[in-house]
């Protein structure tokens, strides 16, 4: 809100400079954002933001209020119309028919106004604050509004039909032409204030085209009232309408300033729009009373709360200062009274930080806090994944933060998004779910740096996948670890000649990250993904558990984001890791026997699987293989087509005794053997 | 035959120093391992040992063996590399680096600011994004139709649940878990519908801290948090509590830190208001407590001189990089 300080200083001393002024403000809560200086008339504007608790402050009288506080400074009021030989309106009545959305409505009629221009303190006032000049009645309202806080509103009295203002809900079907041209279909719980007919204005928010002020008006009809705040706010929102009535009204306006800020305006009005008559004031409801008038504050409680001994009767004079009367209750209590503009305090604790306020935060010790230790324990995820992060990145990978929500670009609508959790109000573009898995995420950010230039790349992330697997309950989260692999290994250098990665090179990672969280007995099964390439792709599992997936990323995909190479991407669930992870590994004492290497290279059709092969040597190795390794793979030259050759080395040991050579010669001989029959392999050719 | 073995492999330490091109490499070895070599001589006669000595033997003769094979290869490896000669050798090539990965720097500043507060005996946890109404707002203090709830604008699932709009819930969560005393902190992701800009997005993060006990003042707020702010950002960091407001503190503080001639708002934080105790379901005459949360991105944002908040979810390599 901008406030004036030429218009401050109507109602408190403000010792130079200004700038003192707005720190002082600042670090009472109200936080001057910015100075603006003005040449002509010379003022200085500050940009202040008021907390939504403080609806006292959206004045300059308010604002005022609290330099006075804060200072210690004495508060002059606005000057107001003294009400003297004032006759009702003949004819013109209010009716309140909805006392809850209105409890208390003031009208008055003015007839006879002259047509004049506003006086230039007004217009430059309202411009410092940033509103237009429109016509001398409007500007007045505006004014007050500013001054005191209290929204006004102002009819062309001839225009309002029946000499009848009316405070209800809406008819059925019922419309209303708002002041900016906004034709409103207006719901069951509106306010409108109506005459005899229609609706002249929806109440606290916007007045009506058709009774508004014009140069031609000569009898206005001037509305000052309470509006129940929570009514306001709905039809604000509802109709996305805003202004700077509804603003205070919804944050609630002083009742006592109901009456205030209408004798303020008649003060104004007769001063510069010479009227012929003012009626006397119509008055419909009562004024709403704060629930709370008194809270009990005991002494104890204030040392307690804020750490620092204040002197009671300090206490006392910042809440004096504050306009909160203290009287002894009891010994250490005080019955402080609430004002009217302060429907925020209602508890000791909302005292306590007035209190606070004043005494200066800066004031208050700073201690720290000696006390027994707690537990501190991490969190076994917590702790997983820290050892994940440091085990990619110094592998050379680089952590990504992509954001949660993404569009149904990429995924299929029965397969992946069926359990996903949307979202019902999205931004924009179209980024409505909470993602069920990071791959398209993953690509985009390959997208971006393939289009940067870059053509190796490696790239994790940590976070939550969202699915919703039955809708009657909380949808669940899940930790995985994503990675994607993209172009070149490594780049090429006067030493090594540069490759392209492979789905090993990703599933060499998965292994590692698993093996790293302890993990054993993992095998595979397939995967279906459809984002992923069907035959391409597999799952890792321990216990029948899919720990994760990876895989070849369908070309669809790639495609569409202009990636030429294949991208490798794969997602490891750190909760079902933690499932099957020792908390604690226990040492493993390995063989002191020596070891007896052989090699076994075979030719097998192409359509064998090198894992099923691994698989079966060290079934058939009675409990002596240790190791077997794919040491080699080529195809051609003097391998048939549609055959491979694979090279395995194959690593016997015993746990309990020096092997001879010549058993596992002959064990190797009938694994070898076994496998040319099975598989109808070959050695080598 | 041990003597004999110790005799060949003083002979061959003798020979191998003489050792000085490829081709008396090639000697040295055929002349000790080569199928009529001195060494292999011997291998054969171990056959006619008895048992007990053959173990003892066999290894004597493997371990000359391999040290023969491996100065061989040495010797191979240096001259066929060029670099036997330090005048041929080039130290001022590059080096071969191995691959260098990074951490996210939002995810370095989560770990730094969260390993601050576990040395001051505070707990990470951590809670759900998608959350109820109750843990987002009304336990909160913040009720429905009313303006304090404009600064958090929310998003709302097809079923009825959002998508936290502070970490604040993990208060909630925590405090409905357990009892006082408690020192917790928790990072994460929090949602808000801002149009993504240079300092605004739809998605960020925040770490929430709470110390809730029977005991803990306004000051000891004020201490806990200007040690971690000096600690961040260095012992001689400039910091003021200026009032402010949040449904869920009372007193409520923001804290602002000296940064160049102005101030710079860095962290929210006030007394936990009683309101939420009770929600919680804490006695709210013998509890008391504080509460505060942080930007992480703006922290990241204010130390590492970044102006565009955007960089941290593009992840180009240039930036991921850097840090």
């Amino acid at each position: 809100m901008k406030i004036s300080t030429n218009w401050l200083k109507d109602f408190v001393e403000l010792a130079p400079p200004v700038s003192r002024t707005a720190e002082r403000l600042t670090m009472a809560g109200l936080e001057v954002k910015k100075c603006e200086v003005l040449k002509t008339p010379s003022d200085t504007v500050f940009e202040i933001e008021i907390t939504s608790n403080r609806p006292d402050w959206l004045s300059h009288w308010g604002v005022a209020r609290e330099i006075a506080a804060v200072e210690n400074l004495s508060l002059k009021n606005p000057v107001v119309d003294a009400e003297k030989n004032r006759v009702p309106p003949k004819g013109w009545d209010v009716k309140i028919k909805d006392a809850e959305g209105c409890p208390y409505y003031t009208g008055v009629l003015i007839e006879g106004i002259v047509p004049a221009k506003t006086p230039d303190f007004i217009i430059n006032r309202l411009l410092a604050c940033g509103i237009r000049s429109i016509n001398l009645i409007v500007d007045i309202t505006n004014y007050v509004l500013l001054e005191i806080g209290q929204p006004l509103h102002a009819f062309d009295a001839d225009l309002v039909r029946g000499q009848e203002i009316q405070l209800r809900k809406p008819k059925a079907g019922e419309k209303f032409l708002a002041i900016n041209g906004a034709e409103i279909a207006l719901q069951q719980d509106d306010l409108v204030v109506a005459d005899s007919e229609r609706a002249v204005a929806l109440a606290g928010v916007m007045g009506g085209k058709d009774s508004e002020i014009s140069d031609r008006t000569r009898n206005v009809f001037l509305e000052s009232a309470f509006f129940n705040p929570i009514r306001v706010r709905k039809t604000s929102r509802r109709h996305q309408l805003a202004s700077d009535s509804s603003y205070r009204f919804e944050r609630r306006v002083d009742p006592e300033g109901v009456d205030l800020g209408c004798r303020r305006a008649l003060w104004l009005i007769e001063k510069y729009a010479k009227p012929r008559s003012i009626s006397a004031v119509i008055k419909a409801g009562e004024k709403p009373q704060l629930e709370i008038k008194t809270v009990h504050l005991k002494a104890e409680e204030v040392k307690k709360t804020l750490g620092v001994e204040i002197k009671p009767n300090q206490i006392v004079s910042i809440l004096a200062r504050l306009g909160l009367d203290a009287k002894p209750h009891s010994e250490e209590i005080w019955k402080v009274a609430i004002p009217s503009f302060r429907p925020d305090l209602t508890r000791p604790v909302d005292l306590i930080e007035e209190i606070a306020r004043i005494y200066g935060y800066e004031n208050i010790p700073e201690t720290l806090p000696a006390r027994e230790p707690l537990s501190v324990t991490e969190s076994p995820r917590l702790a997983l994944e820290r050892k994940v992060r440091n085990l990619l990145s110094g592998a050379g990978w680089n952590e990504t933060v992509t954001f949660s929500l993404i569009g149904d670009e990429g995924l299929d609508a029965e397969k992946d998004l069926k359990n996903a959790v949307q979202i019902v109000n999205p931004l924009h573009h179209g980024l409505h779910w909470m993602r069920p898995t990071l791959v398209t995420s993953l690509l985009d950010v390959i997208q971006r740096n393939v289009n940067a230039g870059a053509d190796s790349l490696r790239f994790f992330e940590i976070a939550n996948v969202y699915v919703m697997p039955d809708i009657h309950k909380h949808p669940v989260e899940e930790r995985v670890c994503a990675i994607v692999l993209y172009g070149k290994r490594s780049a090429q250098s006067w030493l090594d000649a540069a490759r392209p990665v492979t789905f090993y090179d990703l599933k060499g990672v998965v292994e590692t990250v698993l093996a790293a969280a302890g993990c054993s007995e993992i095998c595979t099964a397939k995967a279906s993904k459809s984002y992923l390439i069907p035959g391409k792709s597999e799952e890792l599992r321990a216990w029948q558990d899919p720990l994760a997936f990876l895989g070849e990323v369908a070309p669809a995909l790639c495609k569409v984001r202009g990636l030429k190479e294949p991208v490798y991407y794969a997602e490891i669930s750190l909760e079902k890791i933690l499932a099957h992870a020792p908390a604690i590994r226990a040492f493993k004492e390995w063989p002191k026997y020596p070891t007896i290497e052989r090699d076994l290279s075979l030719v097998v059709k192409e359509t064998v699987k090198g894992g099923e092969l691994m698989g079966e040597i060290r079934g058939m190795g009675q409990g002596l293989i240790r190791v077997v390794e794919l040491f080699d793979l080529f195809r051609g030259k003097r391998v048939p087509a549609g055959y491979k050759n694979l090279a395995f080395r194959v690593i016997y040991q015993s746990t309990e005794r020096t092997l001879v050579s010549d058993e596992v010669q002959k064990l190797h001989e009938k694994i070898a053997a076994t496998l040319v029959q099975k598989y109808q392999a070959s050695f080598q050719a | 035959m041990k003597d004999q073995i110790s005799r060949i492999e003083q002979e061959a330490r003798e020979e191998l120093a003489r050792v000085d091109s490829a081709e008396k490499n090639e000697l040295f070895r055929v002349a000790y391992l080569g199928k009529k070599g001195k060494l292999t001589e011997l291998l054969k006669q171990l056959g006619a040992l008895v048992p007990e000595e053959k173990k003892a033997v066999g290894a004597e003769l493997n371990r000359v063996k391999q040290w023969i094979e491996s100065s061989v290869e040495e010797f191979r490896r240096k001259s066929s590399s060029a670099g036997n000669s330090s005048e041929i050798f080039d130290e001022t090539l590059p080096g071969i680096r191995p691959p260098r990965g990074s951490i996210h720097l939002l995810q370095q500043t989560i770990q730094e600011i969260s390993g601050i507060f576990n040395r001051m005996g505070f707990e990470t946890v951590e809670g759900p994004e998608i959350e109820t109404e109750f843990h987002n707002f009304t336990a909160l203090n913040i009720p429905l139709d009313h303006p304090s709830r404009d600064a958090f604008d929310t998003f709302y699932t097809t079923r009825g649940q959002l998508l936290r709009s502070q970490t604040s819930t993990v208060q909630i969560r925590v405090m409905k878990e357990r009892k006082p005393p408690l020192k917790i902190i928790a990072p994460g992701r929090v949602y808000r519908p801002d149009t993504v800009d240079a300092s605004h997005s739809f998605m960020f993060h925040q770490i929430e801290g709470l110390m809730v006990d029977d005991r803990t003042t306004f000051s000891d707020l004020k201490g806990v948090l200007h040690l971690f702010l000096r600690e961040l950002f260095g012992s001689s960091t400039k910091i003021r509590f200026r009032p402010h407001f949040f449904p869920f503190t009372e007193p409520s503080v923001e804290i602002d830190i000296q940064w160049g001639k102005g101030w710079l708002e860095i962290l929210g934080a006030g007394s936990v208001d009683p309101n939420v105790f009770r929600e919680v379901g804490y006695d709210v005459t013998t509890t008391r407590g504080f509460a505060f949360g942080l930007g992480v991105e703006r922290i990241a944002m204010l130390r590492h001189g970044i102006t565009d908040i955007r960089h941290f979810y593009e992840n180009d390599l240039r930036f991921l990089r850097q840090f």
